[in-house]
């Protein structure tokens, strides 16, 4: 290079330079970029839809203008606002009980004395999270059927009770719904605070302990707070997720009788375009779009919040 | 980790009570697969008296060979063998091309794309705009509607990214002072230290294939169904399989129908997973570390 070049010259030298080293990573990057965007982010610029009045066979992005006729739209029907609650009380309660119960796991196996059992119990409940939502619910079915199932079967020959039909009681579809999923994913979810947990320094346990730290004080003081970090992340992306509840469970549960309390945002959706002989896709695209911005504020704000309380954030 | 736990004080009431929860757990995790099994292999007699509770009465395998003499059921075996084998494999492929140099912070535009990566984690288009896509592109119908819509997941592509990110970056210094491009080093150098991942990916994106019903449902002609939404069918009393269906002994019947295809379809799974656990458990910390 040489010395008598004006600043601005010297720079093109360097960017082909960086081109001629890197251009084959560039290559490499073009065909699963383009898959990705056309994958991803076509379906995201395809919310358009939800402004745009669809005409059949004329694409994804709609033939006309409406402005915000759809969500106006929407936003009058009652069947609307009983799917958006139905999703926040089942997100909501599915949260509180279910993002608990995987830290409490982790902290009692931490406590097992013996490791073979620990690693057996690992092992067994971590196998849930591989079986398929309609092996799941095709088991509870069977277990809770009214005629043959065990449990109406052990009830009936304890308490002489009449089999309930728990699969289509409105009133048993959040607490089967929660528990299947506390079925599917505590051994899972715990994986992630037992590796924090394994990896908090023995020597914190020992200056906790020369200072009188029973178990359960060790556990409070020591065990909880150094997964505190953990906990946070799983939170924001939990509350990220929020109104995503698990759609193809509630998909294989829903019946027109548990409908009152089963119909959430994904399911009604689904209702009003696919599933339906008439389907209206601008108006259930304007109610995914609806409910995505909102999982959108509602991670950028656990994300906010994290960072401000603990200094933790995911991005 | 073993010095933590000798370090505490003994408690035994404490530790009796997580036994039994632990023994709890196990039990949830298994007495339901029992029940199953034990309905599969039972007469459909002992099934209609209710005699059946977590092991076979009256055994025998009428159940199974009513579910393999159904012609629909292979079919459904054989579609979802292609699409958890060639969805996986394009999956892959895909992922790696995109993670290599995804992993090179170095690169300019990469910080851009992980950008983007990350944010349609969190924000896509929902249902209806995927569905139109896949019909606007003529893929409904066809198994490539399977095959290339999930090829890439972000949260596996994290993983690998994380993985390459651990190789050293001296190996592929040397071999690029050795004469070899990019391609060269991500065939010979990368791909061969990045097996573990690939296992753990690769597993990861053939259980959702595998486990899949919905896609299918929307995407696919029926003829083109696996077997998990042949089971949906069954379950929910679109399709039958054999003399099953109607009341009292076909009940039954029908019962121990359900109970054999969700075991065989689900046998796979079970019987690798003890293999596999610890390659799934290694994808979940490597993808749980920040991106």
């Amino acid at each position: 290079m040489k010395q008598e070049y004006p600043a601005l010259a010297v720079k093109r030298p360097k960017l082909r330079r960086y081109l001629y080293n890197n251009w084959q990573l560039y290559v490499m990057l073009l065909v699963p970029f383009a898959y990705f965007l056309l994958f991803k982010y076509v379906p995201m610029f395809g919310n358009i839809l939800a402004f745009r009045r669809f005409r059949p066979l004329t694409g994804p992005f709609g033939v006309r203008w409406e402005g915000l006729r759809y969500f106006r739209q929407f936003m009058g029907q009652g069947d609307f606002w009983r799917a958006f609650f139905n999703t926040l009380s089942l997100a909501a309660l599915n949260l509180i009980i279910n993002f608990p119960v995987p830290i409490i796991f982790a902290v009692m196996l931490n406590e097992l004395r013996s490791l073979r059992f620990k690693k057996l119990v690992q092992t067994v409940s971590y196998m849930p999270r591989f079986v398929s939502t309609v092996v799941v619910v095709s088991i509870l079915t069977e277990l809770l059927s009214p005629s043959s199932g065990a449990l109406n079967r052990l009830i009936q020959s304890v308490t002489g009770n009449p089999p309930v039909f728990y699969m289509n009681e409105a009133s048993y579809f959040r607490p089967l719904y929660i528990l299947t999923d506390m079925w599917q994913f505590m051994g899972w979810s715990a994986i992630i605070y037992l590796a924090a947990i394994t990896g908090i320094s023995a020597d914190l346990f020992e200056a906790a302990r020369i200072d009188g730290a029973g178990r359960f004080q060790l556990i409070w003081y020591v065990t909880i707070p150094s997964i505190m970090p953990t906990i946070m992340i799983m939170f924001i992306l939990r509350v990220g997720h929020l109104l995503s509840v698990g759609f193809e469970k509630i998909l294989l549960m829903y019946t027109p009788s548990n409908s009152v309390v089963s119909d959430v945002i994904d399911t009604y959706v689904y209702r009003m375009s696919i599933a339906a002989t008439a389907p209206q896709y601008s108006y259930a695209t304007a109610i995914g779009l609806f409910s995505g911005i909102i999982g959108l504020v509602l991670v950028s704000s656990a994300n906010l919040l994290a960072r401000r309380l603990t200094g933790e954030s995911i991005y | 980790m073993s010095k933590s736990t000798r370090i505490r004080e003994k408690s035994p009431v404490m530790d009796a009570v997580i036994w039994l929860v632990m023994i709890f757990v196990l039990l949830c995790c298994v007495v339901p697969f029992l029940y199953i099994i034990a309905m599969s292999f039972s007469s459909s007699r002992a099934i209609l008296n209710n005699r059946v509770t977590l092991w076979p009465i009256g055994f025998n395998t009428e159940a199974y060979r009513q579910v393999f003499a159904y012609p629909n059921f292979f079919r459904a075996y054989r579609n979802t063998l292609l699409y958890t084998s060639l969805g996986t494999l394009i999956a892959l492929a895909m992922m790696v091309v995109f993670a290599y140099p995804l992993s090179k912070s170095r690169l300019k535009g990469q910080p851009i794309v992980m950008k983007m990566v990350v944010f349609s984690m969190f924000f896509g288009g929902g249902l209806v705009p995927n569905y139109l896509l896949m019909t606007s592109l003529k893929l409904t119908g066809t198994v490539f509607a399977m095959l290339l819509p999930f090829a890439i997941n972000q949260f596996n592509l994290i993983i690998l990214i994380n993985f390459i990110k651990t190789i050293p970056e001296d190996l592929e210094e040397a071999a690029r002072i050795d004469g070899l491009n990019y391609f060269g080093i991500l065939i010979r150098i990368i791909l061969p230290l990045l097996t573990a991942a690939l296992a753990t990916v690769g597993l990861y994106t053939a259980v959702f294939f595998w486990n899949d019903w919905f896609y299918s449902l929307i995407y696919l002609r029926s003829d083109q169904y696996p077997v998990m939404l042949l089971l949906r069918n069954i379950v929910n009393g679109t399709t039958m399989v054999g003399e099953a269906g109607g009341v009292g002994e076909n009940a039954s019947v029908a019962i121990a129908i359900k109970s054999a295809v969700i075991i065989t379809s689900t046998l796979p799974i079970i019987l690798l997973y003890p293999f596999l656990q610890k390659y799934f458990v290694k994808g979940m910390l490597v993808g749980a570390v920040k991106g």
